[in-house]
């Protein structure tokens, strides 16, 4: 069971980080859950101690399944359910700065984006130097 | 031990700490404070450690990391004495020196007053962790405290930030020392290994001479070695001297270079496990002699004459600790101790004489005698110092060399003899060429009374030291005994016949005056060989590894940086490898457990195999929509698994939150129009990207199967956390135990998983919630 577990837990990995890095921004998204997903199994499984579900009333002497790892499990879902929703968001706003999510076009536009800055900041250097060599000539 | 000792022991450990963090916080406050107060400190540590010598040393030891056998383990020894008195005492000159240096230097450099409050704390801070460094007993406080000097020495030498020369040398002395130092920890691990101990006492008690042993010592000896700027890893030191004189002064000829030969000494008992690195040591260190004579012979600038004449020195010692014995060991710590009075002061010369004249070369500047008569006399005794001249501390220092080389063969005392009458000619040559003669500098500007003090002290320490020598002998005997194991008495003393030890000082002041009158004739043809010497040294290969270095590094940042796709590939693909060739180099055996399938969990089978072809239908490209119902798939699938492996609470919120995570996403994919969605699904990406990628995923997908694996293999513990809230649930007025965790014994996590929650609303009205497009 242990390699059994362990190989879903790898399929889920291994097929999130191949969307992760698709030029689709959504399919981007969908790999994080993925590997969210196999996290919060591989988290679970890590209890191995199977047993009754834990909740009273219990018989004496039962084997119990750890509570502990199903309460942290628990609270991974609901973080990833987070993260992933404000993940989610995030590209719709992408969307609407942008009209594209397709990480070559956005890759472009940051490029565009630096060249400007720096054609900006060139000009600005310029308009300093010859500031500056107008208050020496002045002084 | 008496507890008096002990207690000063635990003032000087803490007075290296708290005296640069006063320092530090003083020099923040009013800059022009800090000078005095770092050299008070100094001094007081120098009060300090010769009060814990003569109280008889002490001993301190605490854990630190348990599990792992380190401790804080200290001992005040002979050894230990001997570097704290030396790093205190050489500091607390220098330091004074630099009081009055550092304003000036940075006056002339046009920085403010204010640039030179970082200089008092790391100065300070680099003598506490000299005296660390020196009484530290356990391998990996050793090592920490190594970098420490290493890290101060990096600010200091770089201390002219402005100029490039001055950082790419404080460079490279960190590359050189840092990463030699790297091999004095794994050196340190391997004796651990070897020997299950970290102390470096017990460690030699029970280390057993073979290849591994070897290997292991070698390692730290190359530290140590790099550190002392020794063949072929001596290219830094020169380099370092773009630092400000008192820095070059103390580091660079008294207390980091010496930190290298004692670690030498402290590790020496593991050397009778590795004879063959003790004879390494010997060819070092002349090496070294070679190199650095020839160097400082031929180079005109002050500094740097200094700097290769201390690789040569330092070479002396390495040949001292090689030869071993008790003149050997006992005279390596003498040795040190001569050759750093006699160096600073003669560094500290230099920079008194740059200052005046504003030259750094000896054939700019001459007869400086008349007008500096105080110098030049304090600097003469430094300098018969360090050529060996009676009746100063240097005879002795030659003559437990030569003592030592004799009993190391023919050959080894003709290269002593050679080295010894090199010293004396640079040495001569550097005096001199700056005091007699014609004089050839501009007038002096101004000299102050403060920089030439502690060269007066330093020269008639020199001079007293030859008078007086029991002090100074008993310390060193003391020293040479923690490395041998056993005393280590060497008889110091003037005698006028023709023992062995005088005939070959006689040689050497011969031999010496004659190489010098011929250097001075000839220096330029020697200044062009060693620059010869230079062009194919090791500083090339250094060179070469660090601008490969640097492109390789500039390549991936360039790929790095390209967009999302590839930064996510280099995470993911080093992390995948490097977790699978830890998997294949490790001794894995039994470690990987397969478990066992019962009939009962056929269920469980079958729903994991949906979860994961669902998610590997989810990476086939196809419309968004099929993509969002495959992903729930996923999700209901881990709900019926957490409801299968009796988890009923994760399998209710899974429900849950897979049903409001389908919406969300349906709604997302609804607010996206049509034609934007077709236009990401209709991509195709090239077969070669498609493998690419493949590829990737299936290293990472593998990475993650052997950590899963093997951490479910780990068997499970009998006694958990668990069964405490287990037990502890009724009396929470609770009947699921999950909740209770939830709620009430960890019901702090859970108010920190509802404030992430809360600040994700709080993003997804902000992002959703704003309509306007650019």
């Amino acid at each position: 069971m242990i390699v059994a577990t362990a190989i879903a837990v790898a399929i889920l990995f291994g097929a999130g980080a191949y969307l992760l890095l698709k030029r689709d921004l959504i399919r981007v998204v969908v790999g994080v859950v993925l590997m969210s997903n196999a996290i919060n199994l591989f988290i679970v499984s890590a209890s191995l101690r199977r047993g009754r579900a834990p909740i009273y009333p219990l018989p004496p002497d039962a084997r119990v399944a750890d509570p502990l790892v199903q309460a942290m499990t628990l609270t991974a879902i609901v973080i990833t359910f987070g993260v992933s929703a404000l993940l989610l968001s995030m590209v719709y706003r992408v969307y609407t700065s942008h009209l594209s999510l397709d990480l070559d076009d956005l890759a472009a536009a940051e490029e565009r984006a630096a060249a400007a800055d720096d054609r900006e900041a060139i000009a600005q250097a310029y308009a300093r130097e010859a500031a500056e060599r107008d208050r020496l000539e002045v002084g | 031990m008496p507890g008096g000792a002990t207690n000063l022991l635990a003032a000087l450990l803490a007075l290296a700490v708290a005296g640069p963090t006063l320092v530090a916080f003083v020099a923040r406050w009013r800059v022009s404070f800090a000078p005095l107060l770092a050299t008070a400190v100094a001094a007081l540590t120098f009060v300090l450690s010769l009060a814990l010598w003569l109280a008889g040393g002490a001993a301190l030891d605490a854990p630190w990391a348990p599990s792992l056998g380190v401790r804080l383990a200290f001992r005040f020894d002979g050894l230990a004495a001997l570097y704290a008195m030396l790093a205190s005492g050489i500091g607390a000159l220098t330091i004074a020196y630099a009081t009055r240096y550092i304003p000036d230097h940075l006056r002339h450099q046009h920085r403010p007053p204010r640039a030179g409050a970082i200089f008092w704390p790391l100065m300070t801070g680099f003598m506490g962790a000299m005296i660390w460094l020196a009484a530290a007993q356990d391998l990996l406080l050793l090592f920490v405290c190594w970098d420490a000097t290493a890290i101060a020495s990096y600010f200091l030498i770089g201390f002219d930030r402005e100029r490039g020369v001055a950082q790419r040398a404080a460079l490279m002395a960190l590359l050189i020392t840092g990463v030699s130092a790297i091999c004095f920890l794994v050196g340190a691990l391997m004796v651990r290994a070897a020997t299950g101990t970290l102390d470096v006492t017990l460690a030699a008690e029970r280390i057993e001479p073979g290849a591994f042993s070897t290997v292991a010592v070698a390692l730290i000896a190359v530290a140590a070695l790099a550190k002392s700027a020794q063949v072929p890893l001596h290219f830094w030191l020169p380099r370092a001297m773009a630092a400000p004189t008192p820095v070059s002064a103390y580091l660079h000829s008294a207390a980091m270079v010496a930190a290298g030969v004692y670690l030498l000494a402290r590790i020496y008992p593991l050397f009778l496990a590795a004879p063959a690195v003790q004879g390494a040591l010997v060819v070092v260190g002349f090496a070294s002699m070679a190199v650095g004579s020839v160097l400082a012979l031929g180079s005109d600038e002050f500094k740097r004459l200094l700097a290769y004449s201390t690789i040569a020195q330092y070479g002396y010692v390495v040949v001292m600790l090689g030869l071993g014995g008790a003149a050997g060991l006992a005279g390596a710590a003498f040795y040190v101790v001569a050759h750093a009075i006699a160096k600073s002061g003669l560094f500290l010369t230099a920079g008194v004489v740059t200052e005046a004249t504003g030259e750094t070369r000896i054939s700019k500047v001459g007869g400086l005698g008349r007008p500096l008569w105080l110098l030049a006399a304090a600097s003469g005794l430094c300098a018969a110092a360090l050529a060996a001249l009676p009746p100063t501390v240097g005879f002795f220092k030659d003559e437990l060399f030569f003592k030592t080389a004799l009993t190391g063969g023919s050959l080894t005392t003709a290269l002593a003899l050679a080295g010894a009458m090199c010293t004396f000619a640079y040495t001569a040559r550097f005096w001199i060429g700056i005091f007699l003669g014609p004089r050839r500098a501009r007038p002096i500007a101004w000299t102050s009374s403060v920089l030439v003090a502690p060269i007066v002290v330093l020269g008639v320490l020199a001079l007293v030291g030859g008078v007086v020598f029991g002090p100074l002998r008993s310390l060193a005997e003391a020293a040479g005994a923690v490395s041998a194991g056993e005393p280590t008495p060497i008889a110091l003393g003037y005698h006028l016949d023709a023992r062995p030890e005088n005939l070959l000082a006689l040689a050497t002041w011969i031999g010496g005056a004659v190489l010098a009158v011929g250097v001075m004739r000839g220096s330029a043809a020697i200044g062009a060989f060693g620059a010869a010497l230079g062009q194919f040294g090791p500083e090339r290969a250094y060179d070469a590894a660090l601008s490969g270095i640097n492109a390789l590094s500039d390549a991936i940042h360039d790929f790095e940086v390209r967009d999302l796709r590839s930064r996510i590939a280099t995470i993911l693909l080093p992390a995948g490898v490097l977790v699978l060739l830890n998997f294949w180099v490790t001794p894995n055996q039994g470690a990987f457990d397969p478990g066992r399938i019962l009939w009962s969990d056929v269920p469980l089978l079958l729903i994991l195999a949906v979860a994961a072809a669902a998610a590997v239908a989810t990476a086939v490209p196809r419309d968004h929509l099929s993509m969002a119902l495959l992903l729930s798939g996923v999700g209901y699938s881990l709900t019926v698994v957490y409801a299968l492996i009796s988890a009923p609470d994760v399998a209710l919120v899974s429900v849950l939150i897979e049903t409001l995570f389908a919406l969300l996403f349906l709604g997302i994919l609804g607010a996206l129009p049509r034609s934007l969605l077709q236009r990401l699904a209709m991509q195709i990406s090239t077969s070669e990207r498609k493998r690419r990628d493949a590829i990737v995923a299936a290293i990472t997908g593998l990475a993650a199967f052997t950590v899963c694996w093997g951490v479910l293999s780990k068997p499970a513990p009998l006694e958990t956390a668990a069964a405490a809230q287990i037990a502890l649930t009724p009396s929470a007025h609770a009947k699921d135990i999950v909740t209770a965790i939830l709620a009430d014994f960890r019901g702090l996590d859970t108010m920190g998983e509802i404030s992430v929650l809360g600040v994700a609303a709080l993003g997804l009205i902000a992002l959703l919630g704003r309509r306007d497009a650019r």
